[in-house]
């Protein structure tokens, strides 16, 4: 374990002084860098994008799908290089567990703020189904609109899979919403969707957990209004639970060996930094336009040369 | 191969038994030894053991069928089974042409089954993945046969058996009589010297077991092997044997020429399967002629000595004059009367005859 | 009263029964609390109730008709103390008993029959395993419990660590035992690896160079020559590139081989499935899941035909092997995903491990079945003719079980293509993982079609293996040279037509696409547009109806369902297994099944477990009746039978994924969902034996029943399902292994049970042990409820003589 540390200490001390020496950088390596490629689209198309800059710079590339949280453990044993969508509120758990163990290094933060919050579909609040939202006290009275048939009248609040955020939910309910509502964990973001659909047809109001950018944002989504965040508000932190989520960073890992075996091609993804609108761009080319992954990174890179080009400083 | 050797080689018996024994269970070995050789069947059975050949000496000689006789549980398929050694002898010798074939290592053993021996089962044991022709072929490609010498072959004996244009047939799609001769013809078809068959016929139509009979019989004819034959059925064991061994609970009750077990049983066991046979189907003419009398007058008509009376009975009561008997060699070595004949075939079964 | 006693069976029933409604009774004060999940837990964290009563207390408790609180769950044992330690002390005291019970046998073996050392491990090594078991489990439970009883404080029971403690032993093992210094050229310098990472990187490199050899035969790409040179040498020679292969190629050539293997009709089969995946524009995943089912398959069949022949040949080894087949085979594919991603790492190679693991044992088991069946006489037979110990394996035993060895082969493909989406979750590319991007962007159209790609590679793959199986020569077609090679000199010719067609392609067809050569995903012919039309249609036109009859299952049925299983205490449910494991196969059934649940108490997850097993069991009940009903009537029509048997096939590679969104739209986030997706997949085993079952009555037997003149529905219901009924109830025990598996992919629509905390384990710090262990608590369900069919099945068949 401290071997590690200390080649993490030392990777660290290199790129510092790789970033203080500034251009004299020694070549990268041929070995191909693996990207991991998740099952959305917007993370998938920026693998491309990623990819693509790297093989501009003359890198190899490879892709590899994976699960999204079991990507951090193969990032610290180097089966996969980096991860450039690192969610602070459902991955940054795995995150800091896999960073805690060696291994990996945090490659920056994109500019992109990112929500993870529960709301309602747009048009839930479009037919004014309860009044008062997207303030959170409105859900107090009009809990009946979001019963379920398995929720035994009370409202239900549609969580993503238990993995991503633990008790953080159950508690903010429990502390803010009161007895008249339930939490219930759906397996995976695909069951969000669904239910989207399926309240859509039956006419019912719906409150799920969702995030921002994301291709929901097409159709309108309305993000619940929480009390403020602040640093400790939450349970396990030794608060009352009675806050809504931050906005969240959007980080990027990579291997500890990255820096070293790569210089060039690290020193240009840690200064990658996409905004919400670069990324909505991305997956939109999928979602709406209906182009394959790659299709659509290829003609993102092409509409998008010099955003990227001064952003990494590649080829320029 | 000189030819001393061959002489030599007649002389010697080519299966040759000794005190064998195969006893089944864990301690066979040590309540064998402790036994000291008589072994009784009850007291090893309490022990957990089974008794499956118990003390079987014999010998077979060149071209000779020895058919081993028992009904089932009396361990003449184990004593098959050691001969060939797919079970191995608890104790005792066994020699195959002189070699002590209990001392063969793994790899002479297979030798001597690639090119020594061959073997009918009872349920016919073909591989239903291969053709007619492709199991006739594979102890010759096992060998190491070439595929084309090895087909070829395979047709040969696809023929002698009589199953011409049916060789690309799957044996599921062959009667049982038909699947048997592809038995037989595979395990002819390394020319073996020693022919191992367990129960061939068994499985079979009456019809078509006499029909295969039959064709054993040719076959036998024609490539005069070594044969050991196992059998329940008393008749066949009379029909095709030179000599039987009867078994009972692995003993060897007798061990004799068909007409000598009919007409001299040798226990009350095997008296009871002579009994209901009919003297005239194993009997031959030797065992009833007498001794020429100058002065009788013989018929125009000879017989041979080893023909069996059945099939010469008509053509002897026709004659009212005595038949000469005649050797191989057409040498008068007797006579033969009608009396005998009619007495044999109308005669009380029990009242002893001469010889 | 004469007829109790003629039946002792049915009044250990009552009894237990009896037993088990009183026990539930007695539940008393908790009956309110433990009806709902972790209601017992949270109470006692908020101080309601006493997790754990002293042993005088429990009595009087028990004596006025009240559970004490640890008979109703088994919070932590408490009360017992059990602790779990693999402090330095006791790992010395298991290698104490280990060579202590080593040392007694190889002494009274030595006593008893002179034989030296190396005779004696020949003989008795498979002891050695039963020894390591008891040696951990003495060592490292039963010391400590021991110790802490008499000299230790009294405090919790440390079995809940046991994740803790096996995640801790497999990183260990993983990454700081037994350290060697590898050289790492691309940082230069020296780094500490732990051997088992070497050797497991080392196999996973070997694997993914086969997966890599066949995809970019397939695709093209540079990876093979990377193999065998370097990346530098690759960027320095621009021109090094392995071409692919033109679809037309590929297409004609599968078209070939069908027609060569066996004729027109499986040559057509091939041709449609491939052009289907051409035209369609999915040939890039559907070759690249191909790949890696290319060498997963063949892997499994080798392995499963190794340890299957292994196991036919020595008694000790199937000895050991048996239970962990079981094991194996009940153990949710979730669960060993995070173990086999850290030791093999991310990518192909990991996913075609993790479906070498789930395919291998149904072939181990089809193959030893095989190879025992075969008669001894062909056995015989095989030594007359004078075989080798190598020609009698491969020329008479193998070939004569191959029945059941192709039974085999043919899992195989179907598991391995049921797991394309799966292994996609560790990095398998193809047609899995754009599934799971479809569908998570509800286009569930594509799914569909990216679903019958998946369908389509395993019916050719399996069409084409059986026909190579049961191809047949002609030994005397004396052939000239051209006609000898025809197949080869065909495929020269393909090659070449092909490559000239791609060529002329390029002058055809601008804009950088050569529909020639390969056809892209979004320029393929698409049904896409319909297919999702037709599922809007479906969803729209039922979905108010099935509103009601959700509404109606859940809350009549499911709910209350739930609730009483929740209720149970765990002393009843102990009791129940347990009795019904004595009436079915006595003292060592109770004791085994028994086991099985303790294993499962003793962790953290008995609600979970609880709430598994609610699932299961209504998906069992359900798919049961479905699966009989419909398999009966299936086999009374040769030509039905073979209809179902198909569409049982077609199930059971369609990845279940595609129809769990629509299900989850119709019926929500629910349990109805999960459960449906679990009916519709623990259907197929049920219907499969039930037709196998009825077409094995023996005929004379059906003649008899028509002669004694019953009529249809007698003769179905006294004759032939009586005596196919056995067979149906390993089909049974099937569907209870099917539904556990899908129970736990349920996860992904939203569960509460041992599969979401499974999923959970993927992120988890304790990933390894949590995720292992969870499994083993499906797995120990779904031993108890095998044990219990398999002792019952074969003393029923033993009872009817069928074998």
């Amino acid at each position: 374990m401290k071997k590690f540390t200390s080649k993490v200490a030392a990777a660290a001390l290199v790129m510092t002084l790789a970033s203080v020496s500034g251009q004299t950088l020694a070549a990268d390596s041929t070995k191909p860098i693996v990207i991991p490629t998740h099952n959305w689209s917007s993370q998938v198309v920026m693998a491309y994008v990623i990819g693509g800059i790297f093989e501009d710079m003359g890198n190899n590339v490879e892709y590899v799908s994976a699960d999204t949280q079991g990507v951090y453990e193969s990032i610290r044993n180097g089966d996969v290089t980096i991860s450039h969508e690192v969610w602070q509120s459902t991955f940054g758990a795995s995150f800091y567990a896999a960073m805690a163990k060696g291994g990996l290094i945090d490659a920056g933060t994109h500019a992109a703020l990112t929500l993870e919050e529960v709301g309602v579909p747009q048009w839930v609040v479009d037919n004014n189904m309860c009044p008062g939202l997207p303030d959170y006290k409105a859900l107090i009275d009009c809990y009946e609109v979001f019963a379920t048939v398995d929720s035994g009248g009370k409202g239900r609040i549609l969580e993503g899979p238990q993995s991503w955020h633990g008790t953080e939910y159950p508690d903010r309910v429990e502390a803010l919403l009161g007895d008249n509502w339930v939490v219930k964990f759906a397996g995976s973001a695909d069951a969000l969707w669904a239910d989207h659909v399926a309240a859509e047809k039956e006419g019912r109001a719906t409150l799920t957990f969702n995030w921002t950018p994301n291709f929901t944002d097409g159709a309108g989504f309305v993000f619940i209004e929480w009390p403020e965040y602040y640093l400790g508000c939450r349970k396990q932190d030794g608060g009352d639970s009675k806050c809504g989520s931050p906005k969240g960073w959007l980080k990027k890992a990579a291997n500890y060996k990255f820096p070293k075996t790569h210089p060039a091609a690290y020193m240009a993804f840690s200064r990658m930094s996409f905004d919400a609108g670069q990324i909505g761009s991305m997956a939109a080319l999928v979602d709406l336009e209906g182009m394959s992954h790659k299709d659509a990174a290829t003609k993102w890179l092409a509409d998008n040369e010099d955003t990227w080009r001064a952003m990494t400083g590649v080829g320029m | 191969m000189p030819s001393q050797d061959t002489s030599s080689k007649q002389k010697q018996p080519v299966v040759k038994c000794e005190s064998v024994y195969k006893i089944f269970g864990e301690n066979a070995e040590k309540m064998l030894q402790s036994s000291n050789g008589k072994v009784d069947a009850k007291e090893f059975q309490d022990a957990g053991c089974v008794v499956g050949v118990n003390n079987a000496s014999f010998e077979v000689h060149h071209g000779e069928m020895l058919v081993i006789m028992g009904l089932s549980g009396s361990g003449k398929s184990t004593l098959l089974r050691c001969i060939s050694r797919l079970t191995d002898t608890t104790a005792g010798q066994i020699f195959i042409e002189g070699e002590d074939l209990l001392a063969l290592s793994g790899k002479e053993l297979i030798e001597l089954r690639r090119n020594k021996m061959g073997m009918v089962f009872q349920s016919f044991a073909l591989l239903p993945h291969k053709t007619v022709l492709e199991n006739i072929a594979f102890p010759l490609q096992v060998k190491g046969n070439s595929t084309k010498d090895s087909m070829i072959r395979a047709m040969e004996m696809v023929e002698l058996v009589g199953l011409d244009g049916r060789e690309n047939y799957f044996p599921r799609e062959l009667s049982g009589g038909q699947q048997q001769r592809v038995g037989i013809a595979r395990s002819l078809a390394v020319e073996p010297d020693i022919w191992f068959l367990d129960e061939p016929f068994s499985a079979l139509d009456p019809l078509i077991r006499k029909e295969m009979q039959d064709e054993f019989l040719r076959l036998q004819g024609v490539l005069n092997k070594t044969i050991l034959f196992v059998t329940h059925d008393f008749d066949e064991a009379l029909r095709l044997a030179d000599r039987i061994a009867i078994m009972k609970d692995g003993i060897i009750e007798q061990l004799d020429t068909p007409a000598n077990i009919v007409l001299n049983p040798a226990t009350e066991y095997v008296r009871k399967f002579t009994e209901e046979v009919p003297r005239e189907k194993v009997l031959k003419i030797e065992t009833v002629m007498e001794p020429l009398d100058s002065s009788e007058e013989l018929a125009d008509l000879k017989v041979s000595k080893d023909a069996i009376i059945e099939t010469v009975a008509e053509a002897v009561l026709n004659e009212q004059k005595p038949i000469a008997v005649v050797d191989e060699n057409d040498k008068i070595v007797g006579v033969i009367h009608n009396s005998k004949v009619i007495h044999v075939l109308f005669g009380d079964n029990k009242e002893e005859t001469n010889d | 009263m004469d007829y109790l006693k003629n039946n002792p069976k049915l009044v250990q029933l009552g009894v237990v029964l009896i037993g088990f409604v009183v026990l539930i009774l007695m539940t008393g004060q908790y009956s309110e609390i433990i009806d709902v999940r972790d209601g017992f837990t949270k109470a006692v964290e908020k101080g309601q109730i006493v997790p754990v009563t002293g042993f005088s207390e429990s009595v009087s408790m028990i004596l006025s008709g009240q559970l004490p609180p640890q008979f109703v769950r088994i919070p932590e044992l408490n009360f017992l103390n059990l602790v779990v330690s693999t402090s330095i002390v006791y790992i010395l005291t298991t290698l104490l008993i280990m060579a202590g019970l080593i040392f007694n046998n190889y002494y009274s073996k030595i006593q008893s029959s002179k034989i030296s050392l190396i005779d004696w491990f020949k003989r008795y090594w498979t002891k050695l395993f039963l020894y390591v078991i008891i040696s951990i489990f003495g060592g490292f439970f039963v010391a400590p419990t021991l110790f802490t009883w008499f000299f230790g404080e009294p405090g919790t029971s440390s079995f809940w660590d046991l994740p803790i403690i096996v995640t801790d032993y497999g990183n260990f093992l993983m990454y700081e035992w037994f350290p060697i210094q590898v050289y790492d050229p691309d940082i230069e310098e020296f780094e500490d690896k732990a051997l088992i990472f070497q050797i497991t990187r080392g196999i996973s490199a070997a694997l993914l160079f086969c997966i890599a050899l066949i995809r970019e035969i397939l695709l093209g790409g540079v990876k093979t020559i990377v193999a065998f040179t370097s990346w530098d040498w690759l960027s320095e020679n621009e021109w090094a590139y392995w071409p692919a292969l033109p679809w037309t190629v590929v297409c004609a050539t599968t078209t070939m081989l069908g027609y060569a293997l066996q004729g027109r009709g499986l040559a057509m089969l091939a041709c449609f499935g491939t052009l289907y995946i051409s035209i369609f524009g999915q040939w890039e995943p559907s070759m690249e899941t191909l790949s890696f089912v290319l060498i997963a398959a063949p892997v499994s069949v080798i392995l499963g035909l190794f340890f299957g022949v292994w196991s036919y040949k020595s008694k000790s080894v199937e000895v050991v092997l048996a239970p962990l087949l079981n094991i194996a085979q009940s153990l949710p594919h979730f669960s060993y995903l995070v173990p086999v991603m850290v030791f093999f790492g991310i990518g192909d190679q990991a996913g075609a491990i993790a479906t070498i693991i789930f395919a291998t044992p149904p072939m181990i088991r089809l193959t030893l079945l095989g190879l025992k069946r075969v008669s001894p006489e062909v056995l015989d037979a095989g030594m007359m003719s004078g075989c080798h110990n190598y020609q009698l394996m491969f020329k008479v035993l193998i070939p004569t079980a191959r029945r059941d060895i192709l039974i085999g082969v043919n899992q195989v493909i179907m598991q391995c293509l049921a797991m394309a989406v799966i292994a996609s979750f560790i990095g398998a590319k193809g047609l899995g993982f754009n599934l799971l991007l479809a569908l998570n962007q509800l286009r569930v159209g594509q799914a569909l079609e990216l679903g019958l790609c998946i369908v389509i590679i395993a019916v050719v793959l399996d069409k084409l293996s059986m026909a190579w199986a049961n191809k047949q020569t002609d030994y005397f077609a004396d052939l000239p040279f051209m006609l000898r090679h025809k197949w080869s000199l065909l495929f020269g010719v393909i090659l070449l037509i092909g490559i000239v067609l791609s060529y002329i392609g390029t002058f055809i067809f601008k804009g950088g696409i050569n529909y020639l050569y390969l056809i892209p995903h979004t320029k393929g012919v698409t049904l896409e547009p319909m297919l999702q039309g037709g599922i809007d249609w479906f969803l729209d036109y039922f979905f108010f109806s099935l509103q009601d009859f959700n509404k109606w299952l859940i809350v009549d049925i499911l709910l209350p369902m739930r609730e009483s299983y929740l209720s149970m205490p765990v002393s009843a449910t102990f009791f129940l297994v347990m009795g019904i494991g004595y009436i079915v196969g006595g003292i060592r059934s109770a004791l085994i099944v028994g086991l099985c649940l303790l294993f499962i108490a003793l962790l953290e997850w008995w609600d979970r477990a609880l709430i598994t097993a609610y699932m299961a069991s209504f998906g069992v009940i359900a798919s049961a009746i479905i699966g009989i009903t419909a398999g009966s009537l299936c086999a009374q029509n040769k030509l039905a039978s073979k209809v179902i048997l198909l569409l049982c096939d077609t199930f059971q590679t369609f990845p279940s994924f595609v129809y769990l969104i629509p299900v989850m739209i119709l019926f929500g986030v629910t349990d109805t969902t999960v459960l449906i997706a679990v009916i519709i997949y623990a259907t197929i085993p049920a219907t499969r034996y039930t037709v196998e079952g009825l077409n094995s009555v023996p005929e004379d037997l059906q003649d008899a029943g028509s002669m004694s003149g019953v009529s249809r529905i007698q003769r179905w219901v006294k004759i032939e399902l009586p005596l196919a009924f056995p067979h149906i109830m390993l089909g049974v025990n099937q569907t209870v292994i099917f539904a556990l598996f899908m129970v736990i992919i349920g996860a992904f629509i939203g569960t509460e049970d041992l599969g979401q905390f499974i999923i959970k384990a993927l992120s988890d710090k304790q990933g390894i042990g949590n995720g292992l262990l969870l499994g083993l608590c499906v797995a120990s369900i779904g031993l108890t409820v095998d044990h219990l069919i398999q002792t019952w099945a074969s003393r029923r068949r033993k009872l009817l003589g069928i074998n």
